[in-house]
């Protein structure tokens, strides 16, 4: 057994909401690839487990008229990499997807749960981190926007409070040819953490340069955007190199030691920067 | 045998792989007994500490617990070559992951739940935690009463009042002189970290005690009769009264080998009031509980003469036992005898001391210390080549034994023992040696090519035997009953294939009893030391050739010949000139009725046994005796491509060449080589025990213990199989099964210097480790 | 406590069962269809794939209550009648089974894969048991097995 829990399958956004108000110990449980383990672990021994997946409304990914892609909460991971909206600005997306777990996990997992987890490592934040994203968050009284920006407040921890759920992860339009890339750095082809993750999103009219790391700070961390116009790519890599170093604090860990991670992460920038200029590279 | 082969040599498939692919074989996980109670275990969180005191008051009072157990319950030394292992931990731990208690309850979730509620206090020690600290005379002693444990006499000698379980010296003419005269001489260090077995299935065991004390176990192991005769001698039961049963094993590759968890479990059974008990391991306990690897240091020295002959070896092979030695001391003994690797030396000594430290400990591991050696031994030929100028190959070849070459123990080689010169070029054309290789397109992408020698033979006592027993059945089938194992190697199918051509029957028509029991199966000693084939082969031969005596004299009353006119095959007995006079083993199998009733003959049972031939003990002060039954020789070679900016290295082919003897199933004998060849993989880029500064195991799970998946094996591999007879092999085989793992990492090894011009000295050879070795490579030269 | 109904290899199946039991436990303990395995209990070996609603998942990161109205798929459902599917017959074939504990699930990820396509490229097929890991095979031969089911179902043959 994963625990003495009561387990409910809410209906309703303000069922789940109203069941999360009412005990503290409560779990939501999504895709409970990364809750399970923790449950098994003995990391927590929640009274209450709340699934989500029989809401119908956070089980929908769509792209809006104005050009807004909607995850809901409950979409798993390999739905979000075979859906055609996960094309154009979107490819970085589905690469990240891709690059978690295995297939049996992408089956389960999904992307709010990724990010709820908190882990610096979280392989969507990046890319979610360069398109702009924002979640929606809802409790029993409120509903409230968070920019992803400000969703991660340390090692395992974000904004959300303890009575409050996500419902959708939200990308708002993109310049039309924005190029995107995601890449991560791990320890062996198959299935891994990162020791380091990048993405980023070049925007071929403005200029306007975007780069998100992870796994190399207690959350993933944006950089400030990089003016890329006329810019050569040797130039403007260097440039990120130097942000991405400026804005980083890597430790030693038992994945990896900081000095592997700094040297991979100027490879991995550079990759980066070299995918989003090149005519075939990003979307 | 002159006679052509039916079935030895064809590509037989497995008879076992109908159960398995329909969820229908089961293994001790699936295992289950009347009344049956399920166990849980409490670990220590320290390296080394003294027990103070245990407190299980909450525990007991759990409905559903039916067992509390400690140390101090269980005043019992085991081992399989030195006793110097508890059931459960006895006033102290000697390694984090050790287990101090366990619980017999219910159900498994009553059983951790009262884990959760005892309370053990521990005095921490400061842990011993690397072997040369463990051999400073002012080191802390992991066993201080090392002189009271029961051991091999004259085949181990543990030095008490130190952390040294056993210290093997292999003496060979004289080292000190031959270096200080040799042209060029080098002095190298490597290293190898503990790695685990990972067997897909983990430990698992039931144990029910029996009234009167007999004991019964169900277990994933690969040694039944080690498991009964140890549980006999640790509890003082008669061998009789322990039966041992093991149903499909799902992977041992050694960690099975020797006493796992059956004391265990048969000991809460009994605290039980009798009611069988189980206990599986989890991924975790599997990691940080059950035995390991032994970690390795080697210091080499090499000495050659400028026309490139090896002239002095020296080898100091500190083996990092861990906690307890009782398997790990035979690996630091037999890695002593092949540790100069397969080359004429006249000048070798080797010191190989095998080391407690205050970790999980090991045992026996596919290759039982051969990788680790031949890392260092393979690498340091290598860089011995390129100081003298010459083809890495061609300096083996100058230097591979030879006929009338003597061996490191003092065995002449002779050609019956193998071809390592013909495996060595048969790798060598596969990569195509001679032409380096193509630069990458992609500025980024270095390649190189690499080879590696290696060499085994089964490290096993001297007394080694096997035994089967064949009954004819009514139907003139068979069905044969040994006691080794198949825990995947395929050895069962091979011993079919052996028996149906012996018996002269279709292969359709043979069975081998799948489960062992001690209580029908006749004694095996292990299934290790790639010894199964080559001895459960013999001793089917000898008890095929029994049944048919059997049969051949019945036959031979009915038809009022002599014995030596009947003749077998395909399943009856005839006449030899005379075919029309035959009967069928159905007619014969339960002896033979005349037609006014009288029978004769009886019930058909065959019965066969190999003992080890010739082997001695090796001698204290010099290691000369004759401890290999039979050499096994081969060669890795590959081609790598490593990206210079991640440090990621991919294989881009790697070929294997075997000297097989006789290859007794290609297809078998393929599966076994590509799973090595990858298992090998795994200890050369990635695999690797990582501890804390107090001892404790950081990467107890998949999440931080990478093995090799689907998606990183390399992306050509070729298996070659030389047949040079092997004298006394069923049909001339020799075994193969640990083989096509060793020197995977040492081949890489060479080809990285070849890519990179870098020398790598420790294992394994991660992305991090190869890009900071590039960087500093880089500055270095810059 | 819950009432689940599901289907489980064509089967209806009904049953109580608590809200922290795993699938992986309740194919294993309760319906005795002990092909899947636990490996390592936290969705990284593969050992307790089965397919659910047609996708492969790791079972043991799954709540039996979460399969509730679903269809489950395990390597006992693969044989019908007594006969071997195309795709078990495809792993005795390549040599494809060693010690067999990663077998079950490895043939319910190659199934998931082949009711999504019967023509798989080689990365759809890696892809497929990426997931699943063997410590005995060295994978070559599972690949190829794979391959070959996917070649003989498309000629029409067999399922």
């Amino acid at each position: 057994m994963l625990g003495s829990f009561e387990y409910r399958d809410p209906r309703t956004i303000a069922e789940a909401c109203r069941l999360l108000a009412g005990e503290d110990s409560a779990c939501l449980l999504a895709g409970g690839t990364d809750l399970f383990i923790e449950l098994r672990a003995g990391w927590q021994n929640p009274e209450l487990l709340i699934d989500i997946k029989g809401i119908d409304a956070l089980g929908e990914l769509r792209t809006e008229e104005d050009g807004t892609l909607s995850i809901g909460a409950a979409v798993p991971l390999d739905a979000i990499a075979r859906s055609p909206v996960a094309s154009g600005p979107w490819v970085a997306l589905r690469e990240a997807a891709l690059s978690i777990g295995t297939q049996q996990l992408r089956h389960r997992a999904t992307l709010a749960g990724n990010l709820c987890n908190g882990s610096p490592a979280a392989d969507t934040a990046p890319v979610l981190l360069t398109l702009g994203a924002y979640v929606m968050a809802a409790s029993l009284e409120t509903s409230r926007q968070i920019d992803l920006a400000n969703f991660f407040t340390g090692v395992k921890r974000t904004a959300l409070r303890n009575d409050e759920m996500i419902c959708e992860v939200r990308i708002p339009p993109q310049p039309p040819g924005l190029r995107t890339a995601f890449l991560k750095q791990q320890r062996v082809r198959g299935h891994d953490l990162a020791v380091v993750n990048v993405a980023g999103a070049l925007d071929p009219s403005s200029g306007d340069l975007r780069v998100a790391i992870g796994s190399c700070s207690p959350t993933p961390i944006l950089l400030p955007s990089i003016n890329a116009a006329g810019v050569s790519p040797t130039a403007l890599s260097a440039l990120a190199i130097e942000s991405a170093l400026d804005h980083v604090s890597p430790i030693d860990d038992v994945r990896a030691s900081a000095g592997y991670r700094k040297a991979v992460l100027e490879t991995l920038i550079d990759r980066l920067i070299a995918r989003l200029v090149s005519p075939e590279g990003g979307a | 045998m002159t006679r052509p082969l039916k079935v030895v040599g064809q590509p037989i498939g497995r008879a076992d792989a109908i159960d398995k692919v329909t969820g229908n074989a089961r293994y001790v996980h699936d295992w289950s007994e009347p009344g049956m109670l399920h166990a849980a275990l409490v670990l220590s969180p320290h390296a080394a500490a003294r027990i103070v005191g245990i407190d299980s008051d909450a525990a007991r009072r759990i409905p559903g617990v039916r067992a509390i157990l400690t140390g101090e319950d269980l005043d019992v030394l085991l081992g399989l070559y030195m006793q110097d292992k508890r059931i459960l931990a006895r006033g102290v731990v000697r390694h984090q992951g050790e287990a101090v208690v366990a619980v017999a309850a219910d159900n498994l979730d009553i059983a951790r739940q009262a884990c959760n509620e005892i309370e053990v206090t521990y005095d921490p020690i400061e842990p011993v935690l690397d072997p040369a600290v463990a051999l400073r005379p002012d080191a802390p002693l992991v066993h201080p009463d090392l002189d009271s444990y029961e051991h091999m006499r004259g085949v181990f000698f543990p030095e008490p009042g130190t952390n040294i379980a056993h210290h093997q010296k292999i003496r060979k003419g004289d080292f000190d002189s031959a270096f200080a005269s040799a042209d060029l001489r080098l002095t190298l260090t490597f290293d190898n970290p503990p790695v685990q077995h990972v067997p897909m299935e983990t430990h698992a065991a039931i144990g029910k005690a029996h009234p009167e004390g007999r004991a019964e176990i169900w277990t994933s192991s690969q040694s039944p009769y080690t498991v009964r005769h140890l549980l006999s001698a640790c509890f003082g039961l008669s061998h009789g009264d322990v039966r041992v049963h093991v149903p499909y094993v799902g992977g041992g590759f050694g960690g099975k080998a020797g006493l796992g968890l059956e004391p265990l479990v048969y000991v809460l059974s009994r605290a039980a009031t009798g009611r069988p008990v189980k206990l599986v391991a989890t991924r975790e306990q599997e990691f940080n509980t059950l035995p390991s690897r032994q970690g390795l240091h080697s210091t080499i020295e090499l000495g050659a003469s400028r026309d490139g002959k090896l002239t002095a070896f020296k080898a100091t092979y500190h083996w990092d036992a861990g906690a307890y030695a009782d398997y790990g001391v035979n690996i630091g003994r037999a890695a002593a005898y092949a540790g100069a690797g397969p080359y004429s030396i006249d000048n070798c000594w080797i010191d190989s001391q095998v080391i407690y430290t205050n970790k999980v400990f090991g045992t026996a591991f596919r290759g039982f210390g051969h990788l680790e050696v031949l890392w260092g031994v393979e690498r340091a030929i290598d860089q011995m080549a390129h100081q003298l100028g010459m083809d890495p190959a061609d300096f083996r070849r100058l230097n591979l034994l030879k006929d009338g070459d003597i061996t490191i123990t003092g065995e002449a080689f002779t050609s019956g023992h193998g071809d390592p010169t013909g495996c060595l070029d048969a790798v060598a054309r596969a990569i195509d040696w001679a032409t380096p290789s193509t630069p990458s397109e992609n500025p980024d992408l270095v390649r190189g090519k690499g080879l590696a020698m290696l060499h085994k033979a089964p490290a096993m006592p001297t007394y080694t035997s096997c035994s089967t027993i064949i009954k004819l059945d009514e139907d003139g089938g068979a069905d044969v009953l040994i006691s080794g194992v198949d825990y995947g190697q395929g050895t069962y199918t091979v011993l079919r294939q052996i028996a149906a051509e012996e018996l002269r029957i279709p292969i359709e028509r043979v069975r081998i009893t799948w489960e062992c029991d001690t209580a029908f199966s006749p004694y095996d000693w292990q299934t290790v030391a790639s010894r199964f084939a080559y001895m459960g082969g013999n001793a089917i031969i000898e008890a095929a050739a029994d049944c048919l005596r059997q049969v051949r004299v019945v036959a031979s009353k009915v038809f009022g010949v002599p014995v030596d006119r009947i003749v077998c095959a395909n399943g009856q007995a005839s006449v030899a000139d005379a075919p029309e006079k035959r009967l069928s083993y159905a007619q014969l199998a339960l002896g033979y009725t005349y037609e006014n009733g009288n029978s004769i003959g009886g019930p058909v049972i065959g019965h066969g046994r190999f003992i080890a031939q010739g082997l001695t003990h090796l001698d204290p002060k010099t290691g000369q005796g004759r401890p290999a039954q039979y050499w096994t020789y081969g060669a890795h070679a590959v081609e790598i491509e490593v990206d210079t900016r991640t440090g990621e290295l991919r294989v881009c082919k790697i070929a294997s060449a075997l000297d097989a003897g006789k290859v007794l199933n290609p297809k078998l004998v393929v599966g076994q080589v590509v799973g090595g060849v990858v298992q090998g993989l795994g200890s050369a880029l990635w695999e690797g025990f990582r501890f804390d500064k107090q001892g404790r195991l950081l990467n107890p799970s998949f999440v931080d213990y990478k093995i090799p998946t689907a998606k990183d094996i390399p992306d050509r591999m070729e298996q070659i199989f030389l047949e040079t007879p092997q004298p006394g092999g069923p049909y001339g085989a020799r075994g193969v099964a640990e083989h096509p793992m060793i020197s995977v990492p040492s081949a890489i090894g060479n080809a990285l210097t070849d890519a990179l011009g870098i020398e790598f000295h420790t294992l394994p050879l991660t992305p991090e480790r190869i890009l900071l070795a590039i960087r500093s490579h880089e500055e270095g030269t810059a | 406590m819950r009432r689940i109904t599901l289907t489980v290899n064509g089967h209806p199946e009904m049953a109580d069962v608590p809200d922290g039991m795993t699938l992986l436990e309740f194919l294993r303990d309760r319906l005795v269809l002990t092909g899947a395995k636990e490996g390592c209990g936290i969705g990284e070996c593969g050992a307790c794939t089965v397919l659910v609603n047609g996708r492969a998942i790791a079972s043991c990161l799954m709540l039996a209550v979460e399969a509730d109205g679903c269809e489950v798929q395990t390597v006992e459902g693969e044989t019908e009648d007594g006969k071997l599917s195309v795709l078990q017959q495809a792993f005795i074939d390549a040599g494809a089974v060693q010690c067999g504990f990663c077998t079950p699930g490895m043939i319910m990820s190659a199934r998931g894969l082949l009711l999504q396509t019967l023509d798989p490229t080689d990365e759809e097929i890696v892809e497929a048991v990426a997931g699943n890991l063997c410590r005995c095979t060295g994978y070559e031969a599972i690949i190829a097995a794979i391959r070959s089911a996917a070649d003989t179902l498309r000629e029409g043959s067999g399922s």
